[in-house]
């Protein structure tokens, strides 16, 4: 028996999914590695380990209602399920205690949620620097926090971090800003329509002037980033308003986040380069629906819609996957998805405004230097990677066989985009022309034991089962 | 319009190889690629250089070409990888054994002394790692691996050298005989040229319609496997004489795991899709002979487009229907190691006639003929 | 330097870090343990051989590889601890040698 539609990742788009597919008497089945539904933004939401979760804001508290509805809404959600490979054939496989299973499926929803983006500065591969996404996910797994870090870069989620921070009593040494001035002139243009969304504009300016009232140091336009130490990180140097250090034992870095690429590109679907993010979405239709008609994508996976915009599309996806199931009519989908996408549009006009206003800069983008390290996993440097250009791997695939860059576990997922933008430097094109790594399953390590235990699954063993619970 | 004396089709390590030795003795040469050079399978094959276990056909060309490869990183000024770990095939059982020897009779008939048999004291020395049940093998001491990539590449920068035009991104659409030349259509021009030499691969049969010869061509995608990095644990490549394992452990200590199970090409899309239960076979097989595999991690899988001949040997040949044209195709899972020597062959063919061996067995019609 | 903001912890268990023993909650993740441990090594890198640590604590990076309970290559930050898991930081680099002793 193959399953009607199986949904790949427990974050908002898919936990959304599951929910609206539910009310129309359609039981999916949710896959993911987490151990609990939530995805990143809504990670423990509903089970946190923090004295008090709600300083981490009412967004994230928001989360626990949408864990509750769809643990209540009967998908079955197989927790610690680890898909490495989703197929164009709707063939599914995971890795779950020390074994794979395959599954079949009419329809594949893939909601692989963001990545951060690289942020290749001098020293970025020391120990003791994490991105601002790490520092939230062991705050809201694990409760942990590190004591007088340095932040750097920009954008809303790196902001979010310092606040809750603060409103815990961690001390901060210092928010490294990056935003280039000229971005707020850019973004300028974009706000009369961000403006129909004023509360979150109202959040996101609050939550500025939140770190401001707190008093800790706020570096504005901050250039030349470098990570100071040897063998571990101990400090920051970079120049805002003459040159600056702060020394510390953790820096976090983040400018902005990209769909995770490896497996919409592992499937094939068609991406196309999204100049306003810099980053490849995949091309969809309103309803998420790919070049491949049975398989959709949802949530920031696709393109970056944000935790509010992901539940949205979730919520879309699964009306026209009912739709091709037969289950509702063309008229039914349509007058459902009336007023979610009136509001996603609404969205994206505020999303326009903070993409402008948060652009990375080319110099954060692209290594500056030579020696900086491009494929962490392989030691690649750029002036590695010049060398194999010299001997003719212009294309992101030959240079990775010339020189090993990305090759190694993470799967191009952290020097992938680097290389693209460096390749259509040195060509002299557009990235867009350059293209991107082709991506190959398995999405993760394996061990060749699990792989040699290969179960097709046809119905739910009693294991998964139990994990709904 | 480009001319030259000599057009080739395809960038894999054949095209690649001719063109190097043909611009070596002073011939203009152009080789059209319509994606990249090593794109396909000479950039992402398991990189295995080996005599062991070849057809006896192939036995002359792969033993010169072995020799080619000791120096061939100082003859192309290159980085191709090669090392000479020797190769051995494993016997699992008395059977195994039985049938190594009746090859070693027949190689050692014709003159070939290359394969040794060994027992399981032997194997248990050079495999330390290997399952205690298996009872010998045969060993190939001369063979090894080298990096496809880089190997193909190398080829083609020594070509480049000698003033070869390499054209990537440039399919050939449609190939005639015009008088004295053979005009090739490409979306990126005509090209021109006296003579022509289809190494296009998994797509030499429709290069071939064009020249004139019909051959019953397969192409499939022989599946690879690769580990993270582990510690080292084995020097010799190693195969089986009954069973789908073939591994080896390179230099950066991580281990490529093949074994020949295919899985689905889907050529006009320069595509392949794998089959997981067959690899998840090969992860099996791979432990039963090698326990400390069990929890080797899996790093990347892929595949590659390979032609196959039915006879599972290659069409190194002249045109049986046209004059001035060439044939180096239909590998069949086995023609890296034989790129030295085969652009040699195929360059000997265009400017002497006299390619020094018998290639009888590797006509391109030898499939029209009434075989008695 | 990383410390917990948990106030009561119900239930501990205790593993061991690079041999030295360490108490920590139960469930949370093997990256957590090294953190609050104050042994941020995960491994080392296998050409340089310099010392990498969890970068992006979300399953993406690969940079927190370490040996648990004797298997290579386990993402710290997605494993949670276990009543008695070993955990070893990981160093393999191009030139480690299997051990003959273990055969
Ligand atoms: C670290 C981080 C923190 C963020 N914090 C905020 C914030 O505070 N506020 C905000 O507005 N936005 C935040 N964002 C953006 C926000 O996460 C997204 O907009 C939103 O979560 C997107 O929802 P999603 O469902 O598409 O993806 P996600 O929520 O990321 O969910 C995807 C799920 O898929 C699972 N998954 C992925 N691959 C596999 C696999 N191979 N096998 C099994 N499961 C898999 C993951 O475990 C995850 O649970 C953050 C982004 C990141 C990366
Ligand atoms: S820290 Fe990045 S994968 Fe674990």
């Amino acid at each position: 028996m193959a399953f009607d539609c199986v949904i790949v990742g427990a974050g908002p788009a898919g936990m959304s999914a599951a929910v609206t597919l539910a009310e129309h008497g359609v039981r999916s089945l949710v896959l993911d590695r987490g151990a609990k539904a939530g995805g990143q933004i809504y990670r423990y939401a509903a089970s946190s380990p923090l004295p008090d979760p709600s300083k981490l804001g009412p967004d994230y508290m928001s989360g626990a209602a949408l864990i509750n509805a769809f643990e209540a809404c009967g998908a079955d959600h197989v927790a610690g399920a680890d898909v490495w490979h989703v197929g164009d054939d709707g063939r599914i496989l995971y890795s779950i205690d020390g074994e794979t299973r395959q599954i079949e499926t009419r329809e594949v929803l893939v909601c692989p949620g963001a990545i951060e983006r690289p942020m290749p500065i001098p020293g970025w591969t020391l120990p003791g620097v994490m991105t601002a996404g790490a520092a939230q996910v062991m705050l809201k797994t694990d409760a942990i926090v590190a004591e007088n870090a340095v932040f750097a870069g920009s954008g809303p989620l790196l902001y979010l971090v310092v606040a809750q921070y603060l409103r815990l009593g961690v001390k901060v040494a210092g928010l490294v800003d990056t935003t280039p001035r000229r971005n707020f002139l850019q973004a300028a243009s974009a706000a009369p329509a961000a403006l129909r969304s004023a509360s979150l504009l109202h959040k996101g300016i609050s939550l500025l002037s939140e770190i401001r009232r707190a008093g800790i140091p706020v570096y504005r336009q901050s250039v030349q980033l470098k990570l100071l130490g040897q063998t571990r990180v101990s400090g920051l140097s970079f120049y805002s308003n003459g040159l600056q250090q702060i020394e510390a034992d953790t820096v976090f870095l983040h400018h902005g986040v990209i769909p995770n690429p490896n497996m919409t590109r592992a499937l094939g679907l068609d991406h196309v380069w999204n100049e306003d993010q810099l980053a490849w979405h995949v091309k969809t239709d309103l309803y998420g629906q790919s070049s491949i008609p049975y398989i959709a994508v949802a949530g920031d996976g696709g393109a970056i819609v944000g935790g509010d915009g992901a539940h949205i599309e979730g919520r879309l996806a699964a009306l026209n996957i009912l739709m091709r199931l037969e289950r509702i009519s063309p008229e039914t989908r349509d007058r459902l998805s009336r007023s979610p996408v009136g509001e996603l549009r609404r969205l994206s006009q505020f999303r326009r405004f903070i993409d402008r206003l948060y652009r990375p800069s080319d110099a954060l983008r692209l290594p500056q230097d030579e020696d900086t390290p491009v494929c962490r996993c392989e030691d690649q440097s750029v002036a590695d990677l010049r060398a194999g250009f010299q001997l003719g791997a212009r294309d992101p695939n030959a240079l990775k066989s010339r020189t090993r860059c990305g090759m190694g576990p993470c799967q191009g997922r952290q020097c992938g985009p680097i290389v693209s933008d460096l390749l259509a430097n040195w060509r002299g094109e557009h990235v867009s022309d350059v293209g991107y790594y082709r991506m190959r399953s398995p999405q993760r390590l394996l061990s060749l034991e699990e792989l040699s235990r290969f179960k097709t699954v046809s119905s739910l063993q009693p294991r998964a089962r139990e994990a709904s619970r | 319009m480009k001319t030259a004396d000599v057009l080739i089709i395809g960038g894999g390590i054949h095209g690649s190889s001719t063109a190097y030795h043909l611009a070596r003795e002073g011939i203009s040469v152009i080789l059209l690629e319509k994606d990249y050079v090593a794109r396909h399978a000479s950039g992402v094959n398991a990189g295995g250089v080996r005599v062991l276990g070849r057809d006896l056909a192939e036995v002359p060309l792969s033993k010169i070409s072995m020799q080619m490869w000791q120096t061939l990183d100082s003859e192309l000024d290159a980085d191709t990888g090669f090392r000479s770990t020797s190769m051995v095939y494993i016997a699992a059982n008395e059977a195994d054994i039985t049938t190594l020897k009746q090859r070693e009779a027949r190689m050692n008939a014709a003159g070939h002394t290359h394969e040794r048999i060994i027992d399981q004291r032997e194997l248990r020395e050079l495999l330390p790692y290997v399952h205690p049940s298996c009872t010998g093998g045969a060993v190939s001491q001369q063979d090894g691996h080298a990096n496809p990539y880089r190997s193909t590449n190398a080829f083609r920068l020594a070509a480049e050298r000698f003033g070869a035009s390499i054209v990537e991104g440039t399919e050939l659409r449609n190939l005639r005989r015009v008088g004295s030349s053979w005009i090739a259509q490409t979306p990126k021009g005509t090209f021109e040229a006296g003579t022509v030499v289809n190494c296009a691969g998994a797509w030499a049969d429709k290069v071939a319609l064009m020249i004139g010869d019909n051959v019953p061509l397969n192409h499939a995608a022989p599946m690879l496997m690769i580990t993270a990095r582990m510690p080292h644990f084995v020097e010799p490549v190693v195969g089986a004489v009954s069973r789908q394992l073939s591994f080896k452990q390179f230099e950066n200590g991580t281990v490529l795991i093949g074994g020949g199970a295919k899985g689905f090409a889907e050529r006009a899309a320069n595509k392949t899709r794998l089959d997981y239960e067959k690899l998840a076979n090969a992860a099996r097989t791979t432990i039963d002979f090698f326990p400390i595999m069990t929890r080797a991690a899996i790093n990347r899988m892929w595949a590659g487009l390979e032609a196959y001949m039915p006879d599972n040997l290659p069409v190194v040949s002249p045109s049986a229907n046209a004059e001035n044209a060439f044939h180096a195709f239909g590998f069949s899972a086995h023609g890296f190691q034989l790129g030295p020597i085969i652009g040699k062959v195929t360059a000997d063919m265009i400017l002497t006639g006299q390619p020094g061996f018998d290639l009888s067995a590797f006509r391109v019609d030898r499939y029209d003929r009434k075989v008695l | 330097m990383f410390r917990s903001l948990r106030e009561n912890v119900p239930e501990t268990v205790q593993v061991s870090v690079n041999g030295h023993p360490v108490q920590v909650p139960a469930r949370q993740t093997v990256w957590s343990a090294l953190a609050l441990s104050g042994q941020t090594v995960t491994r080392k890198s296998a050409l340089s051989g310099e010392d990498r640590s969890a970068y992006c604590t979300m399953g993406v990076c690969f940079e927190c590889l370490v040996e648990i309970d004797g298997e290579p290559n386990q993402q710290a930050c997605l494993r949670e601890v276990a009543p008695g898991m070993v955990i070893v930081s990981q160093n393999i680099t191009e030139f480690t040698m299997a051990d003959r002793d273990g055969l």
